[in-house]
């Protein structure tokens, strides 16, 4: 068929960012086999997700099924099995996130199919998929080539792409849902939301985000009183998080909070892949890290490659001068 | 309580500066120090909290080298009870399909209620060993979790989703859970406890002693093939403030200033 | 079993209180040494006690060691409390992580063993081979090898070493911890195979002396190590005598007014007062000033005792921001120390107190490094 399915994901009645991001992908890809990219919605009362997926030009299929109201791997591997059988296409590309890599993997090993996790570029080469992913905390890069199958399995990964600009509208094709038993060992109970501080960060203008590199809760202070002089929240990887430091619903990440300041300093963060996604949406962006290879200046406006803790007294008396 | 924990020996790359081998597919990592996955070390962890809650037995599984052990020896000295340890350098292990498949082969003929390991090796961030090792073993599993509690036949899992929400989700025993870093505070392997752990039963074995045909696991096996690795060029368009510490600041302070961001 | 009276001789305490009169960390936090003396001969009582946060205040400067009239250290009751604490596991994270830096990398600052030896890039060093006699065998200590801020310690020890015409050779990057604060955080099975595979592998080496670099590798060799062949000095020593053989002389001058602060691993532990002073009198122009507590009352930094990994809980005052305020009052423009950690504790207190732009925090390698003749 040379298809290329695009499974879109949301969640509490959102399509998730990566949904649309992997459309800027599946068309070139399309194009290569001779196809065409498809997008595939499961989930319940799914009319509003399903008109704005198909604002890209492409055919949307939907399965509107009360049993996806919520996530279960269980049953997306059951429907994706079923549908990879019925609709054959050359390549499914699923989100790298919470939801992607709690199925993929397992639909990869029963339908023995490829799987290549965690893909930020996709590509054919003389005929031959490749993927490229990240390795050693994205200080290396792997080209990953796909041997011949039916379907080539592909999860992707947030923030690596920008989403397409909206085109014409696609059709929308509703399918059957292919779930025809219920599934009797893994059951939904709840979402909770990580417990909720003072502070929102996502609603902060400015952050002053630390790492790793603040080595123990004693150091916070230095950092409190920069905060304090230019009216900064408080915010960090999830190093500072495991460690104490700060609450979790501090945490900037892929597994924390997606934050959008005007402003936000790091401080020994190194820059994990799942940290950056969590700050891109930064205006401007100060770095500060010893290690000059840190991932954290790929993204940074401003860089500093010291100790934080020689640069921050200064920093902050001085900030506090300047005002 | 039956558990099984599946950990591995990696790299810390976090600091250093990281280097190919002249075969580009492989890192030079003489530099480097070794230490038992993050993840993995809060799965053992945690491995060993339900084992004191819950009474059981817990053993180590590890596909790695003969120095990996000091690491294995811990996780016995924090109450881990045996460990096999499987070695052999036919296995594909660029590709987690592969790595599962081997994993499985040690679980076989076993009886088991759980199996923990960690969300993702920080190496190959491939999040995908732990749920192909549920399907290879046909049970249940729960990914990213970071909050387990025991039920009768069946444990309640929170797992971790973006944005700072939790999942809650209930799967039947046995099942595979890959654990995420945070869960729990991973406790010290005191010497005198990796002493006595060197008396706790651990099995070094390869593929054939496992009844696994190499040619199942194999890079000829792997759907994929690792073509190459590189070294991305830092597309940095960072300005970079050079000087002294003090003066560093003081430009920074400066420019935060003058562009109206302070 | 040896009970914890007989291990560290509890019984021979008369309660006389001058451990606890004399301990400089009585001003900063909760701690009664004299009380946890006193009730650890009850051997029932002891796991409550390793729960009490102030067993991990103690800097193990060993005042109260040198003060006791019975000859006892009473800081070994706190450290014993810490090793039931360690051998439960239940550690900080912090300490977890150093101790079982020292295990795996053999060293306690997280960093790969391949890189201890970093520090000497674009030197010109002569590495230590068991074949080849040596006179002087250098131990350059974690803290050096792996810390940017005190590296020029040993770098500087080698330029003015090849300077000297000195016959020396450091030790390549198998160099391991000499366990000093591991021993003090009470991590005691760990200590003792440190003991075991550090006597094996410096043995093998044929010095005249081992010549350490930090007086924590100074005391814990010396006091610890009973099987090492080979004597341990401080680096101030085998410096002194090159300065009173006349191999030795500075350039330029450095019209300072100089403190002294006595490193308790040096002074106290070690017996070293007057050779870190005649290498500070050397420096042509240098003032030297003295504390009123110096020598055997030095005041701790805080350092030790594995205090580089355990924060307090007490807020009160550190003792090394007692001591840089001292040394203000004093008018000293530079505090010279010989000892890594004072470097790193002392300068955080100089920094925090806002003292940068009047006065300086330099181990004493730095200012004589500065005064050589290239």
């Amino acid at each position: 068929m040379g298809n290329v399915l695009v499974l879109a994901e949301h969640r509490q009645g959102a399509l998730r960012d990566v949904s649309f991001e992997m459309l800027a992908v599946a068309p070139k890809i399309a194009e290569e086999l001779g196809g065409e990219a498809v997008v595939l919605l499961m989930g319940s009362g799914m009319d509003d997700m399903a008109k704005k997926m198909t604002g890209y030009g492409l055919k949307v299929m939907v399965v509107d099924d009360p049993a996806f109201e919520n996530f279960n791997a269980e049953k997306y591997q059951m429907a994706l099995s079923a549908l990879l059988d019925d609709l054959k296409p050359s390549v499914l590309m699923v989100g790298h996130t919470a939801q992607g890599v709690d199925f993929m993997p397992a639909l990869a090993v029963e339908k023995k199919l490829p799987l290549v996790a965690d893909v930020v570029e996709l590509a054919f080469e003389d005929g031959t998929l490749k993927a490229t992913r990240q390795l050693y905390s994205g200080k290396v890069n792997a080209v990953v080539a796909f041997k011949p199958a039916d379907t080539f399995l592909v999860t992707f990964r947030e923030g690596a792409v920008e989403a397409p600009e909206a085109s014409a509208a696609g059709d929308v094709e509703k399918l059957d849902s292919p779930l025809k038993e219920e599934v009797p060992y893994r059951k939904f109970v709840e979402y909770v939301e990580a417990e909720v501080g003072d502070v929102d960060i996502t609603q902060s203008d400015i952050l002053v985000a630390i790492g790793r590199g603040l080595k123990e809760d004693k150091n916070l202070p230095m950092v409190e009183e920069l905060a304090t002089a230019i009216k900064a929240d408080i915010a960090g990887s999830r190093a500072a998080t495991d460690a104490g430091w700060i609450p979790h619903d501090r945490q900037v990440g892929t597994s924390g909070k997606a934050v959008k300041p005007k402003l936000y300093i790091a401080m020994g963060i190194s820059g994990a892949f799942q940290h950056l996604a969590g700050m891109k949406g930064a205006k401007t962006i100060v770095a500060i890290n010893k290690d000059p290879e840190a991932p954290i200046f790929t993204v940074a406006d401003y860089a500093i490659v010291d100790d934080m803790f020689k640069v921050l007294p200064k920093l902050t008396e001085k900030l506090k001068e300047l005002k | 309580m039956k558990t099984f924990v599946c950990i591995k020996y990696v790299p810390d790359t976090s600091e250093a500066e990281v280097k190919l081998n002249p075969d580009g597919l492989t890192v030079d990592d003489s530099r480097f120090s070794f230490d038992i996955n993050d993840a993995d070390n809060y799965a053992v962890e945690e491995s060993v909290i339900i084992k004191e809650a819950q009474g059981g037995e817990v053993t180590v599984l590890s596909i790695g080298p003969k120095k990996s052990e000091v690491m294995i020896r811990m996780a016995m000295a924090k109450g881990c009870d045996k460990a096999v340890r499987i070695e052999d350098d036919r296995i594909a292990a660029h590709d987690p399909l592969m790595v599962a498949k081997v994993l499985a082969g040690g679980l076989k003929d076993q009886e088991f209620d759980l199996v923990l390991t960690g969300c993702m090796a920080n190496d190959d961030w491939h999040m995908s060993t732990g749920v192909a090792l549920a399907e290879e073993l046909g049970v249940n599993h729960a990914s990213m979790v970071n909050k387990v509690e025991i039920l009768d036949g069946k444990v309640k899992v929170n797992r971790e989703l973006e944005g700072g929400l939790m999942e809650v989700v209930e799967v039947d025993l046995p099942a595979v859970l890959t654990i995420q870093t945070g869960i729990n505070e991973p406790r010290y392997a005191p010497i005198r406890g990796i002493r006595q752990a060197q008396k706790k039963e651990l099995n070094v074995v390869s593929l054939d002693d496992m009844g696994i045909d190499a040619a199942a696991v194999n890079a000829d096996a792997s759907q994929v093939v690792l073509e190459k690795l590189y070294i991305p060029e830092v597309e940095s368009s960072a300005e970079f403030i050079e000087g002294e510490p003090d003066e560093k600041a003081e430009k920074l302070a400066s420019i935060l200033q003058k562009g109206g961001l302070v | 079993m040896q009970t914890f009276t007989e291990k560290y001789d509890l019984l021979g305490c008369i309660q006389c209180g001058r451990c606890t009169g004399g301990c400089p960390v009585t001003v900063r936090a909760d701690l009664n040494v004299r009380q946890f003396v006193n009730d650890a001969y009850d051997e029932d009582k002891l796991e409550e006690l390793a729960k009490l946060a102030e067993i991990w205040d103690c800097t193990a400067c060993h005042t109260c060691a040198v003060r006791c009239p019975k000859g006892l250290k009473p800081l070994e009751v706190l450290i014993g409390l810490r090793t039931m604490i360690v051998e439960s596991g239940k550690v900080e994270p912090t300490v977890r992580d150093a101790l079982q830096s020292v295990l795996l990398e053999g060293n306690p600052w997280e960093k790969s063993r391949a890189t201890r030896s970093d520090w000497m890039e674009g030197l010109d060093v002569r590495i230590a081979d068991p074949d080849e006699p040596v006179e002087n065998l250098f131990f350059v200590c974690c803290t050096i090898a792996y810390d940017p801020r005190v590296r020029a310690v040993a770098q500087n020890m080698v330029k003015l070493l090849n300077k000297a015409g000195v016959d020396y050779a450091f030790l390549p990057e198998d160099e391991s911890c000499c366990g000093s604060e591991v021993l003090t955080l009470g991590e005691e099975g760990l200590f003792e195979m440190q003991v075991e595979d550090n006597t094996e592998y410096l043995n093998e080496f044929k010095a005249e002396r081992i010549v350490t670099l930090s007086p924590h590798c100074f005391t814990t060799y010396k006091t610890h190590y009973p099987d090492l062949k080979t004597p341990v000095v401080h680096y101030t020593q085998l410096l002194v005598d090159l300065l009173n053989d006349g191999k030795l002389s500075w350039k330029g001058e450095l019209p300072k007014k100089i403190v002294y602060h006595d490193p308790c691993y040096l002074g106290k532990q070690g017996g070293i007062y007057d050779e870190p002073r005649e290498l500070l009198k050397s420096i042509p122009g240098a003032e030297l000033v003295e504390f009123e507590r110096r020598r055997e009352r030095s005041l701790c930094c805080e350092g030790g005792g594995g205090k580089m990994w355990v924060e307090s809980e007490s807020k009160k005052e550190r003792l090394s921001d007692t001591r840089i305020k001292d040394a203000k009052e004093l008018g000293a423009e530079i505090v010279a120390v010989a000892c890594p950690f004072c470097v790193l504790t002392l300068e955080d207190s100089m920094k925090g107190l806002g003292y940068e732009e009047e006065m300086r925090v330099a181990e004493i390698m730095e200012l004589l490094g500065e005064l050589m003749e290239t």
